[in-house]
């Protein structure tokens, strides 16, 4: 039960923080919207949400990353849940 | 002979050297580029630099960072050239080219006034003080690596019996090939988009105006190394451009300074894209430079030696941070 509140808690932060930086200004962002297209995320914000994620949550590199295809605000919810242990 | 004419009027750096498999395109005399220059007169103040401060203050670190540092490097890049000019303006080889040269002496300085207010005013940067204009300063990989290089040789112009003609010839290729047709065209067709991006009105169009009169920079260069190459002095261009080249590259690559390295590897790849894409417009323009000034035969060379360049610098950036570059590192995941 904790977990999955945990688990929720996290995938919140992550919606509000892709929301807050998008490029054509701060949204709501749902799971299911598509980074590039919904949110206008480009090349040059990619890292920056990149770079901010991994301060906030600490995020440490895994080897089968690659496998994760991201597109949507709910994969990079699970990457950061992936990266951060906290799904593990 | 080519019937190509080259517009140099338009605000990209399109000159000669964007009218790619044309060989020897027809190029501008040095009076037309005088001409062109009593056109395209702009003024700084027109830019209001200070509208764009509104823009900074809410701005976000990352693309602050990524601003600034793009800013420095044009920054350093102008005072260093505006600083080196006069050597090549007063042994210029004939009237008409000593004539151009002034006024493109006027416009470096107009450009270090521009970079400079742009930085104060709109960046709120004070260039004196040393924990921010200064460090910044410092940063710029063209500075560590490209201008004392410049330095020398423009000095070498002036001194007597030190190669004359030679010296000035190898000075207009490190000056208005290199530094300008590759390494500042670069950087100043990334700043335009990073400040499009980022809405900054004013940037973009002191920007503009800054590469109109650079595209009439480079035409220059091209025009002085193309005769240049007809008139006995090939081996001395050839070689200062090779050598130019590996240091180009090595500026383009920048070893020295630490570079953003995402964790996440889509964020990776895309960092490293965003690199080896200025990398390649730097490498493009390059190559195709080679062909205006009546050198195609040297573009095999050049390449490998832009390759090695880039690889000697990605070694050495592993040796100086034990980690390696973001560009290898994204290839290799
Ligand atoms: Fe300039
Ligand atoms: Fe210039």
């Amino acid at each position: 039960m904790e977990t999955t509140e945990t688990t929720e808690d996290l995938g919140r932060r992550v919606r509000d923080l892709i929301g807050r930086m998008s490029p054509l200004g701060e949204r709501t962002a749902e799971s299911h919207h598509d980074v590039m297209n919904d949110l206008g995320y480009d090349s040059v914000a990619i890292v920056e949400l990149a770079l901010v994620l991994e301060t906030e949550f600490e995020l440490q590199p895994i080897d089968d990353e690659q496998a994760f295809d991201v597109v949507t605000v709910g994969d990079v919810e699970q990457l950061v849940r992936r990266l951060s242990g906290a799904g593990a | 002979m080519s019937t190509t004419t080259i517009d140099t009027t338009t605000s990209e750096i399109t000159d000669a050297a964007d009218a790619g498999d044309a060989s020897l395109p027809a190029l501008p005399t040095s009076r037309e580029l005088y001409g062109r220059w009593e056109k395209q007169q702009w003024a700084v103040a027109d830019v209001k630099v200070d509208r764009d401060a509104p823009v900074w203050q809410e701005m976000r670190p990352f693309i602050r960072q990524e601003l600034l540092a793009a800013l420095a490097e044009l920054e350093v890049g102008e005072v260093c050239v505006v600083q080196t000019l006069s050597s090549l303006v007063d042994h210029a080889p004939s009237e008409d080219d000593r004539i151009y040269l002034a006024t493109q002496l006027a416009d470096e300085g107009r450009h270090v006034r521009f970079f400079q207010d742009y930085l104060s005013d709109a960046a709120g940067i004070d260039l004196e003080d040393a924990a921010d204009g200064k460090a910044l300063e410092a940063a710029a990989s063209y500075g560590n690596l490209f201008e004392p290089t410049l330095r020398r040789s423009t000095a070498r112009v002036r001194e007597p019996g030190e190669g004359g003609t030679t010296a000035w010839y190898q000075a207009l290729v490190q000056y208005h090939l290199i530094t300008e047709g590759v390494l500042a065209a670069t950087a100043l067709r990334t700043m335009r988009t990073l400040a499009r991006r980022a809405k900054l009105p004013a940037l973009t169009e002191g920007l503009t105006n800054v590469t109109r009169d650079e595209t009439r920079h480079v035409t220059y260069g091209l025009i002085a190394a193309r005769h240049g190459v007809t008139a006995g002095h090939r081996d001395t261009i050839a070689e200062t451009y090779l050598a130019g080249t590996r240091l180009a590259a090595r500026v383009m690559v920048a070893p020295e300074t630490r570079a953003v390295t995402p964790v996440l590897r889509i964020a990776l790849r895309s960092r490293a894209a965003q690199l080896t894409g200025q990398w390649d417009m730097a490498r493009d323009r390059m190559l195709r430079q080679l062909a205006v000034i009546g050198l195609p035969e040297l573009r095999a060379e050049a390449a490998r030696t832009w390759q090695s360049g880039c690889d000697q610098a990605m070694d050495e950036y592993r040796e100086r941070w034990d980690t390696e570059h973001p560009v290898r590192r994204a290839a290799a995941a």
